[in-house]
């Protein structure tokens, strides 16, 4: 079954992929703490706060989140990992995007030249729907596309 | 940027100029971002920024700073921030106060190869001189204190919350290179913290404990619960005084670093105690607002759930880091007389787990004035550091290592055991863990 869903596209483009979904604030500078370094392959989450996240590889996904939290270094953490190849393919925000994301995002976006989109005002819905695994596709005008796997 | 008629928010010519290359291709890009951050952000227009910065960028080890040649290329372009700012504290670089690990040292040197061209380029940025470095710059000796309204594009989540909330500026919690950009440009959109309807508060927090609680707990219990929202905080004047002396500042500030940790607190206000609650007092509440209630077992709770990161949880303490943040003048004199007192009590003369009391480089060099206290501290084996410990951490190789902190921030971004500062005394200089420790390892 697929559901539909229409936010505000922050950084517009089109994606698909699997979801890693956290149910609450999602903390970039605790979850991408140990993938910034030169070299790394794959960013997994080392968040110990966040048991959604914690430990599965966020590289290549479609991150669905509230909303972001904690550090302000988050800003720089996003433009390092969008650099380093290693960035979810999109970020889906159920809230309003906050100013922690929406800077480092546009930052990495502009200044990085690599983009990944950003999805916002997606709706407490869309945080109820979409699960672990799910299949997203997204396209430019901020339409996201759940194939639901469960429930 | 193709069709500035699709954007939503009001720019003025000037602005379009730049958007459009009338300073530079740099000043372009620089104006391109702040724009669509305020875009982002739903902000009406931007607005000229007031006064100083404070930035998160200290350190300039990839992921956690702008990179070198982004720094090069808005030098090259001749950009600097229109008002001079302060920084985070530098990394752990000062090992003769440290006692590091020859490994941790060599990874240390390695994250921060970079560190002194990093800093000549922020200093032609605008970085105002080479100690304004701490997460602590609103303490008089520093002297990065914004006036009441002032208009600000601070980060540091533990600044920013500050700057808002004790002393009444305005700045939302912008993340790290944004801050240096909106100063660059010397605006930053109206949105959010800036405007006075995003300063009223959704949650009534009512602190109902017998006693005034540990900011750390208590911040993280309010942050946890508010996330984004702003709180109303009742009942913490019964402990704290209206005329914000050092010991209220230090527990606000405390308490703050905490919210913005665990949460994405920007602003709180605090009935009777901070300048928006004394003026509107509950008016600030928004019409249809939530209740938190904290009483002594929710902070039980919280401390409950810190997970034990230890490799060994029956190790001895190796290390016990006091400054995250930064202490102010009054918890080093405080910290100096409870360590000795301790001392006393158990007959000994020098703690038996390494302690590091963390400051700003100009609150340390007047506390070094002291000589009476600092003879006390320095023969009590206690060490004194200008540094950010928490980038000990991130080295990796302390992960699991028996280190003990009273700071809930830097245990949250570690494996450092949080314990509360009188049991974190005792344990510091007995060298073993309270009962109240082990208890809770069972």
């Amino acid at each position: 079954m697929k559901k539909t869903f229409k936010g505000r596209p922050v950084i517009a483009g089109m994606a698909e992929g699997k979801a890693v979904v956290s149910r609450g604030g999602f903390n970039a500078y605790a979850s991408f703490y140990n993938s910034l370094a030169e070299g790394v392959q794959i960013a997994i989450c080392a968040d110990r706060g966040n048991q959604d996240t914690y430990g599965k590889s966020l590289s290549g996904k479609i991150l669905c989140i509230p909303s972001s939290t904690g550090s302000t270094s988050a800003g720089a953490v996003w433009q390092r990992i969008v650099g380093l190849g290693i960035a979810p393919k999109a970020v889906l925000f159920s809230h309003t995007i906050d100013s922690l994301a929406a800077g480092g995002l546009l930052v990495a976006d502009i200044w990085v030249s690599k983009t990944i989109c950003v999805i916002d005002q997606l709706g407490e819905e869309f945080l109820e729907t979409v699960q672990e695994g799910d299949w997203i596709e997204i396209q430019e005008n901020g339409t996201v596309i759940i194939t639901v796997s469960k429930g | 940027m193709d069709n500035l008629d699709l954007l939503k928010i009001q720019l003025s010519q000037d602005e379009r100029d730049i958007l459009r290359g009338s300073r530079g291709s740099m000043m372009q890009k620089v104006m391109e971002t702040v724009v669509l951050y305020g875009e982002a952000l739903n902000a009406e227009k931007l607005i000229p920024i007031e006064g100083p910065g404070h930035f998160v960028i200290s350190f300039s080890s990839p992921g956690i700073a702008p990179s070198i040649k982004m720094l090069e290329e808005l030098v090259a372009a001749g950009l600097r921030t229109q008002y001079q700012f302060t920084l985070d504290p530098r990394g752990a670089l000062d090992f003769e106060n440290l006692n590091l690990k020859p490994e941790v040292e060599r990874a240390l040197l390695d994250m921060y190869e970079h560190q002194d061209y990093y800093e000549q380029l922020l200093t032609k940025l605008g970085l105002r001189d080479n100690q304004a470095f701490t997460c602590n710059p609103y303490q008089p000796e520093v002297g990065n204190i914004p006036d009441r309204g002032t208009i600000l594009a601070w980060s540091e989540s533990a600044c920013a919350i500050f700057a808002n909330s004790v002393l009444g500026a305005r700045t939302n919690r912008n993340g790290a290179i944004m801050d240096l950009l909106s100063n660059i440009i010397g605006k930053t959109p109206l949105a959010g913290l800036l405007t006075d309807e995003g300063r009223c508060a959704s949650w009534l927090v009512d602190i109902v404990t017998d006693d005034l609680p540990s900011p750390h707990l208590l911040g993280a219990a309010i942050g946890r619960k508010v996330m984004a929202d702003v709180p109303y905080i009742v009942g913490l004047d019964r402990f704290l005084s209206p005329d914000l002396d050092s010991f209220t500042v230090d527990y606000l500030q405390d308490m703050g670093a905490m919210c913005a940790t665990y949460g994405a607190v920007g602003l709180y206000h605090v009935e009777n105690i901070t300048p928006e609650a004394i003026d509107f007092g509950q008016d600030l509440l928004k019409s249809e607002y939530s209740t938190l209630r904290i009483d002594e077992p929710e902070l039980s709770n919280i401390l409950d759930s810190f997970p034990q990161l230890w490799e060994n949880e029956k190790d001895v303490p190796e290390k016990c880091f006091i400054g995250c943040p930064h202490i102010s003048l009054r918890q080093l004199y405080w910290w100096a007389e409870a360590i000795q007192q301790e001392l006393k009590l158990v007959g000994q003369e020098q703690v038996a787990v390494e302690t590091i009391l963390c400051s700003a480089p100009q609150i340390l060099e007047k506390f070094m004035k002291d000589k009476e206290v600092n003879l006390i501290l320095k023969s009590a084996g206690v060490k004194l550091s200008p540094c950010c410990c928490e980038t000990i951490f991130e080295t990796g190789l302390k992960a699991g290592h028996p280190v003990i902190t009273n700071s809930n921030k830097l245990r949250a971004y570690s494996s450092a055991r949080f314990l509360p500062d009188d049991e974190l005394v005792q344990v510091l200089v007995t060298g073993e863990l309270t009962e109240a420790a082990h208890e809770k390892d069972l």
